[in-house]
């Protein structure tokens, strides 16, 4: 039997329950919709609007539709960052990601010695300020740094204009990007390769396996989903790149370095700002990496969930 | 039957070439950070002499000169203010929601949670020009609070995914005995949750610690006040103007550098650790 007591006891427990929960969530569900989710959901709106700086909230605003964003696409400097994104990309693909696993590879199977040594070598150039590394390698490859230094030791009428040239200015920034980030890559190859169980790896030596048949038949499999998730990483942080281009060349010369972030930031703070413009560049950008999210969820219910 | 283990030439060769390989890669890393301390030991005049060389003799000056101009004494503790206050808040509003999603029913779980996972992978330079605008309009431009609420808001998309998954891992029981003891969930929370969460509150803490400290494109456009930059953004600056004096660009550089470095080498394992947990999902 249930007295009054009881129930009392009940409903303010519950009551209790309720108020704990919102309090216990509110401090970060306020801050993260008013850093993340407002401003994302606001940028569509003002990617609409004639909205040019001046007051922001109860001013009014005319609505302008897709205008700016066909302004966008007539851009070419939307193309050409769109394109450096895509080269970050391919840096990554076929540079960090194999080369990434193929060292993870070889720690894991400690066919070299000193591996800690080597991890931490690797990986050292992630902990850097991006900051640091941009001017520092802004330096590197300018014509009075190392680089050019080294390069006329081979040819003494070595001419740099590597950060210079509209057409090969890119290259050195490939360049740090692979010296930046295969070291990242290791790291997740390498501690998702010691997730596979030895047992397995022994028994199929024990089999008479060698080498790359351990790896062909055994280890990759293992890392399919892995595999798939580092390339995803890659275009996801190939939307994020701007430290590193802002501090080494700011986009240039001729905003041929420039990628998506440093388009949108050139359009909003270099010159005379076009906000409308800049928001349509940011909502661009939110629907690729959305795009991304819902592929990725999607392959992870495919391959199964890895943790 | 195992075969017994006998060492070729090939074999031989092979772990000489892999030994290379490492051995290259550590060169590569080294050398620029390595040409960049050597060159800070040089006058300006002396480096346009000799671009390679060590230096000879080491001239110390530019790094007193490079504080005082970099305002070297505001950066730090700017960027150690950021950074602790940034932490503490992303670990104690990441665990409070964390534990409220892991252990207190509620509808609006499903939804909310999964919009914080959302954010850990929607990338943030896409809202650079909506958050500068909505600072603005707030007024908090040029403060540090119109700082501090963006890096922490940043910080807990990845701050609650982990707290959330680790304190689903606490037995219901413990929690539920101490509510028939007659506990409030304040109480729960700060004597039961937190002191368990350590291992967790380590890696989130190396994230955002790391994160935070060099964070550059959002401090860059909410702040254009001195008092209130912090060290990437002060170190930009000898890129600018100050570029020709390379003596003092290097020293600068060093500087920023080498806090972090010193920070890795000393929690070198946490790292990776965060890292590759954080990877993961993210």
């Amino acid at each position: 039997m249930l007295t009054l007591e009881d129930s009392v006891k009940i409903t303010t427990s519950k009551g209790e329950e309720r108020w704990a929960y919102w309090l216990l969530v509110l401090p970060a569900v306020l801050l993260y919709f008013a850093v993340i989710t407002f401003p994302t959901i606001f940028s569509i709106y003002l990617s609409m609007t004639n909205f040019s700086g001046g007051q922001l909230f109860g001013s009014e605003l005319t609505f302008v539709g897709v205008r700016h964003y066909i302004e966008m696409f007539k851009d070419p400097y939307f193309w050409l960052a769109l394109k450096n994104n895509f080269y970050i990309i391919l840096v990554s693909v076929f540079g960090q990601i194999p080369i990434g696993f193929a060292l993870a590879y070889v720690l894991f199977r400690k066919l070299v010695g000193l591996q800690s040594f080597f991890q931490t070598m690797v990986y050292l150039p992630n902990t850097i300020s991006t900051i640091v590394i941009g001017v520092m390698f802004q330096s590197f490859f300018s014509p009075y740094g190392a680089y050019t230094e080294l390069l006329k030791k081979i040819n003494p009428t070595y001419e740099n204009t590597l950060m210079l040239d509209p057409n090969l200015a890119m290259i050195p920034v490939l360049i740090v990007i692979l010296w930046m980030y295969t070291g990242y890559y290791m790291i997740i190859f390498l501690a998702n390769l010691q997730k596979i169980d030895i047992s397995v790896i022994e028994a199929t030596k024990i089999d008479g396996a060698n080498e790359w048949q351990t790896l062909r038949y055994v280890i990759l499999p293992a890392l399919s989903g892995v595999i798939v998730t580092t390339a995803i990483l890659a275009i996801s942080g190939s939307l994020k790149s701007f430290d590193l281009i802002f501090a080494m060349t700011a986009g240039n010369p001729a905003r041929r370095t420039s990628v998506l972030s440093i388009y949108m930031f050139d359009n909003a703070f270099r010159g005379a700002p076009n906000y409308p413009l800049a928001n349509a560049i940011s909502t661009f950008m939110v629907v690729l990496s959305l795009l991304l999210i819902i592929i990725i969820q999607k392959l992870e219910q495919r391959f199964g969930g890895r943790e | 039957m195992k075969k017994p283990y006998r060492l070729g030439f090939s074999d031989f060769l092979g772990k000489i070439l892999l030994y290379g390989v490492f051995w290259i890669f550590t060169f590569l890393t080294i050398y620029p950070l390595f040409w960049l301390v050597m060159s800070s030991f040089k006058t300006t005049q002396a480096f346009q002499m000799d671009r390679l060389g060590l230096p000879n003799p080491f001239f110390f000056g530019n790094y007193p000169m490079a504080w005082k101009i970099g305002k070297f004494d505001i950066l730090f503790g700017n960027s150690l203010f950021y950074t602790i206050t940034t932490t503490l808040a992303v670990l104690l509003f990441s665990f409070m929601a964390g534990f409220a999603f892991a252990k207190i029913k509620s509808k609006a779980t499903g939804w909310l949670y999964k919009s914080f996972v959302i954010g850990i992978l929607l990338t943030l330079q896409s809202i650079m020009v909506p958050l500068f605008l909505v600072t603005n309009a707030v007024g908090l431009y040029n403060t540090r609070l119109g700082i501090l609420i963006p890096y922490i808001g940043i910080g807990l998309p990845m701050g609650v995914y982990l707290g959330t998954e680790f304190i689903k891992s606490i037995p219901d029981a413990l929690i539920e005995s101490a509510r028939i003891d007659g506990a409030s969930y304040g109480r729960i929370f700060a004597s039961i949750v937190v002191p368990m969460t350590k291992p967790v509150a380590i890696t989130l803490s190396i994230l955002t610690f790391t994160g935070i400290w060099n964070e550059f494109m959002l401090i860059n456009i909410l702040a254009s006040k001195e008092t209130i930059k912090s060290l990437p953004v002060g170190i930009l600056k000898f890129s600018g103007a100050l570029a020709t004096d390379y003596g003092k660009q290097f020293a600068a550089l060093t500087i920023g550098m080498v806090p972090m470095l010193v920070f890795y080498l000393i929690f070198r394992k946490q790292i990776t650790q965060g890292v590759s947990a954080g990877a993961v999902k993210g």
